[in-house]
């Protein structure tokens, strides 16, 4: 294909209800402007003010997470790989909002993120509370890492939290998450 | 050393961190706004240094007055909150007449959820969960 299929592209969008998206590398400044497009979108299309928010959090929890994974590895081109990898959707599925994230992820990291996002989807919303006030208790990374976000997904989330990894090479896998409000 | 030859903190609001306004002579202290800074910990370090030292330089019995307006925290303002309302905490513990506002929108139960799980942690203080009347659309 010699030129973008921009229609095509935009039919798939369309076709998987998805009201935003970007992909790319997420700087602070782009997380500002599309948290701002992200609520004036929500706001005209006059959903609840509080589900409003727990989209816009849920958002911020995303991109944040896959903004601090990247810093935390080795600069040079595998960072810049990893940092064009990320990707945010919010889409709407039968009048629920779904925000979802990907980004490529170091095996060596899966382990340890499946063991935590399993432990999330075992707890109930009591549970999920009690584990966030433990962890609210612990410091912050030096990036800025609370270790929060995942929790906090959980407990703004109306189901489960899901999951899926999909092969990409020997070092990388990529990770979506997908988060239903 | 007294409180009132302390210099007041002001930071003004960006997209994604508060307004500060920490006054060291009336010992009203006031962030309002969203909170999700590029990283929290360096946003706030200023922050945690000045209240460190108007903390240490409290008079005994002192009343202090803490006015939080937030409309949105992420995770790690969160923990930055909770880190800013135990050192408070300590100085209500240690004697000081420490009101906390959480001022809330009705319309933002998250924001009221999240009073609510700071009041929990909190005992020494004065903790109110404040709803602020709406706005005229």
């Amino acid at each position: 294909m010699s030129t973008l299929d921009l229609a095509g592209l935009q039919d798939e969008l369309r076709r998987q209800d998805v009201l935003i998206s970007f992909s790319g590398p997420f700087s602070h400044g782009i997380i500002e402007e599309l948290g701002k497009a992200v609520r004036h979108y929500l706001e005209s299309a006059q959903v609840a003010r509080s589900t409003l928010m727990d989209v816009f959090a849920v958002y911020i929890e995303q991109a944040q997470n896959v903004g601090h994974y990247v810093c935390r590895q080795d600069a040079g081109s595998a960072q810049a790989r990893l940092a064009s990898s990320g990707i945010v959707v919010i889409a709407q599925e039968d009048q629920r909002c779904v925000v979802s994230s990907g980004n490529l992820l170091d095996r060596a990291d899966a382990p340890a993120l499946i063991a935590r996002l399993e432990r999330l989807r075992s707890l109930d919303k009591a549970g999920l509370k009690a584990l966030y006030k433990a962890q609210m208790r612990l410091p912050l990374t030096p990036q800025g890492g609370a270790g929060l976000g995942l929790i906090e997904m959980a407990r703004k989330a109306t189901m489960p939290l899901e999951y899926a990894f999909g092969e990409v090479d020997e070092q990388y896998v990529f990770f979506s998450l997908r988060v239903v409000i | 050393m007294d409180n009132a030859l302390m210099d007041s903190l002001v930071i003004e609001a960006s997209r994604s961190s508060p307004t500060i306004r920490f006054n060291a002579e009336t010992r009203c202290l006031s962030v309002s706004g969203e909170s999700y800074p590029e990283n929290a910990a360096a946003f706030y370090a200023p922050v945690f240094a000045w209240l460190k030292t108007f903390l240490a330089r409290l008079e005994p019995g002192a009343a202090v007055q803490v006015d939080l307006e937030v409309l949105y925290l992420n995770s790690s303002s969160t923990k930055v909150m909770l880190n800013f309302l135990d050192l408070i905490e300590q100085a209500a513990q240690d004697g000081a007449q420490v009101t906390v506002n959480w001022r809330y929108d009705p319309d933002n139960e998250t924001i009221l959820e999240c009073g609510q799980d700071f009041s929990e942690e909190l005992q020494a203080l004065t903790f109110n969960l404040v709803e602020q009347s709406r706005e005229p659309q």
